[in-house]
């Protein structure tokens, strides 16, 4: 290995065994031979990479892209198929917490118990006794059985023992979800100082924001390949694109999946639609700029709904409208032609008719569309609820409701030099 | 080497494991602890009023003749059978975290042999009480028991190996527990335990077939038992032979154990 890496992943790949039926015993295996049989799954082509020592990564991809299992080579849970891991150095993993937890046995017993899996000894643990303790904020229980415990004290016990094992290298998946928020800063902020202590960091996460604050290097793993590496800050905005035009798939294909079931379950449509049915919406549809069917988009795009209608009686001084509502009930905008002040006109023949709507500054989520024709008096002709589904995701991690447009200005000096150098790189690009 | 150095950084594990199988096993029992001494006690009653009462062994001291060998073979026994489930039994750590896999065994060897060193309080005791068995012309030698701990350290070596190899297959191949109980009754009865050396030796004169004897010491429990034999039943120091024959088996199952579990215990996590 080079001078000052800790890692080597070199060519590694990984296939498991599904088995169909799987039989262990001697009598399935030599009667049911047709059972043992077995698909083989490739969850690592060929993945290598290298971290430095005091350097943290982050694995980041969709389920089931193959993370976990990079993260599981590391620890030498499992073993790959081909290639070699190379690593310098005490491992401390918080894969699975808590990990040989006897109910039975007082919290200070298992901490000796759970820190001697991690290779201390009975020395080095009563050295990081206080430390632990300390750190888990239990000392009143600690004399108690383990199964007296809530799951969160449990937890915090657990993520106290491995993160005082003083690692050099220390692999974590999708852990700061532990405790209540107090105790995730306090998770958060103890890593962040192991990091500044030089231990060498490799991160499995969900969570964007927590592998930029902490790591120097995404690896983007795809189908059991690195698809990116770089900077988080590179790497994520390309995973999240990636991810928006995935949902996008996933989305079309619920949406089949729902008109098939709607079509069974007429009765309960009809709850979510009422009027005279003067005149009927038949098709209401979102689109691109560029006029292609979507329901998934970035923060601040703009797009149309469409709609179709068929026109059964005439209606008079017809009023168009529709709504949007976030998935949980929230009323985000609506508004109709009448409250538009659009000139007033009769519906006489089937037709369609489109909203452009610009730049739409919701934060991401998922968004139901309500799409309605009225009388002038406000009477329903056709009200359509929930007829059509909206998706907004963001690279950007700014929260609320809708992102508001805005600048930031700082007055003094700062800000002045600031400006200057705006300006330069302005002139620069002219 | 590696793997000794990684042991030896483990063994704060180790020690925890030990522990937690002695206090764990009787717990909730109402003698608790003192059924250690207890059953092999109980088991030398039974198996002595069969033997020398009802089959009227001629064997003098019958129950010590008995329980120097039986005690040894208890231990290696329950390495084996119970060995064999050490690492299935632990599969929710080998699952999830990683520690060298030998530990598992390792432990489970480890705390049958302090019972059985428990056992020997329990013999010595026996001894003391009811007297020895020297050959005629000679006298209990004290400085015999010195030979003790290095046949006591060549069971150990021999049982490990063998609690490796069991309970790297059995995670494999879930039938070997209960196979082994079988084997292991097998076994027992090609040791020289409940009868003494000397018959198989007779046996094998009689049929003219004394250059087979050979073949009877290829079992490494045969060397080992007759080496406690040698040490608590007649207070004599055992053979040399004896001895490299016993050391020699019980290092070559270690190393063929622990080289089939090294090869195993890679899909351990896999396969559980």
């Amino acid at each position: 290995m080079e001078q000052g890496y800790v890692i080597e992943v070199k060519d590694v790949t990984k296939k498991f065994k599904v088995y169909y039926d799987k039989g262990s015993q001697l009598k399935e295996r030599l009667l049911f031979r047709s059972r043992n049989r077995y698909e083989e799954r490739w969850v690592l082509n060929g993945i290598s990479f290298k971290v430095k020592q005091g350097e943290a990564i982050g694995l980041v991809g969709h389920n089931g892209c193959g993370k976990s299992t990079t993260l599981k080579l590391l620890t030498k849970i499992i073993y790959p198929d081909s290639g070699t891991i190379e690593m310098k150095g005490r491992v401390s993993s918080l894969l699975e917490l808590g990990a040989g937890f006897h109910p039975d046995m007082s919290g200070r017993e298992n901490i000796y118990t759970n820190a001697s899996i991690f290779g201390l000894t009975k020395k080095e643990i009563d050295e990081r006794m206080e430390d632990i303790i300390a750190f888990s904020e239990l000392e009143e229980f600690l004399d108690n059985p383990v199964r007296t415990y809530s799951s969160g004290m449990y937890m915090r016990l657990a993520f106290s023992v491995a993160i005082n094992v003083d690692a050099d290298i220390l692999l974590i998946d999708e852990i700061l979800a532990v405790g209540d928020a107090n105790f995730q800063a306090k998770c958060f902020d103890k890593l962040m100082e192991i990091k500044k202590q030089g231990t060498t960091i490799v991160i499995v996460s969900h969570a964007l924001n927590q592998i930029e604050q902490i790591c120097d290097r995404s690896i983007w793993i795809q189908d059991g390949k690195i698809l990116a590496e770089g900077s988080p800050r590179d790497v994520h905005p390309q995973y999240l694109e990636f991810m928006g035009a995935l949902r996008q798939e996933v989305a079309d294909k619920e949406k089949g999946r729902q008109e098939a079931k709607e079509k069974v379950q007429e009765s309960e449509k009809e709850r979510k639609r009422w009027g005279n049915r003067f005149a009927e919406i038949t098709e209401v549809t979102l689109k691109n700029e560029s006029g292609e069917p979507q329901s998934v988009f970035s923060t601040g795009e703009s797009f149309w709904i469409e709609l179709k209608y068929t026109v059964h009686q005439t209606v008079e001084d017809a009023v168009f409208g529709f709504g949007i509502f976030r998935n949980d009930g929230v009323q985000c905008y609506g508004t109709n032609t009448r409250i538009d002040q659009t000139p007033e006109f009769d519906l006489t023949e089937s037709g369609s008719a489109r909203y452009h709507l610009e730049h739409i500054n919701f934060l991401p989520g998922k968004y139901l569309i309500d799409v309605t024709i009225e009388l002038g008096d406000g009477i329903p002709v056709d009200y359509y609820r929930e007829v059509a589904t909206l998706e907004v995701y963001s690279v950007v991690r700014d929260a609320g409701v809708a992102r508001i447009p805005h600048q930031w200005e700082f007055l003094g000096n700062t800000w002045e030099g600031k400006e200057d150098s705006g300006n330069d790189r302005d002139n620069a690009a002219n | 080497m590696k793997t000794l150095k990684e042991l030896y950084a483990y063994r704060q594990m180790i020690f925890s494991l030990v522990k937690k199988e002695l206090r764990g096993r009787y717990k909730g029992s109402a003698l608790g602890f003192l059924w250690t001494f207890i059953n092999p006690l109980l088991q030398m009653a039974v198996y002595g009023l069969v033997f020398s009462f009802l089959l009227g062994s001629d064997i003098p001291k019958y129950y010590l003749h008995l329980f120097v060998a039986l005690v040894p073979w208890l231990f290696f026994s329950a390495s084996l059978t119970g060995g064999s489930v050490s690492v299935i039994a632990s599969k929710d750590m080998v699952k999830k975290i990683y520690f060298p896999r030998e530990i598992m065994p390792i432990s489970y060897v480890t705390s049958a042999f302090v019972n059985m060193a428990l056992c020997f309080l329990v013999i010595f005791a026996v001894m003391l009480l009811g007297g020895t068995v020297p050959p005629e012309g000679e006298q209990f030698q004290i400085t015999s028991l010195l030979y003790l701990p290095i046949i006591m350290l060549v069971e150990y070596v021999l049982a490990l190996g063998g609690a490796l190899l069991t309970s790297a297959l059995t995670v494999y191949f879930r039938d070997l527990e209960h196979i082994l109980g079988i084997l292991t009754m097998a076994w027992m009865y090609l040791t020289p335990i409940l009868y003494s050396v000397d018959l198989v030796k007779n046996q094998l004169i009689a049929h003219g077939m004394e250059h087979l004897y050979w073949l009877y010491c290829l079992n490494p429990m045969t060397p080992i038992t007759i080496a406690f034999r040698d040490i608590m039943y007649y207070g004599q120091a055992p053979h040399l032979n004896t001895l490299v024959n016993a050391a020699v088996l019980g290092l070559v199952f270690l190393v063929f154990g622990y080289a089939v579990f090294r090869k195993l215990q890679k899909g351990f996590a896999e396969e559980l």
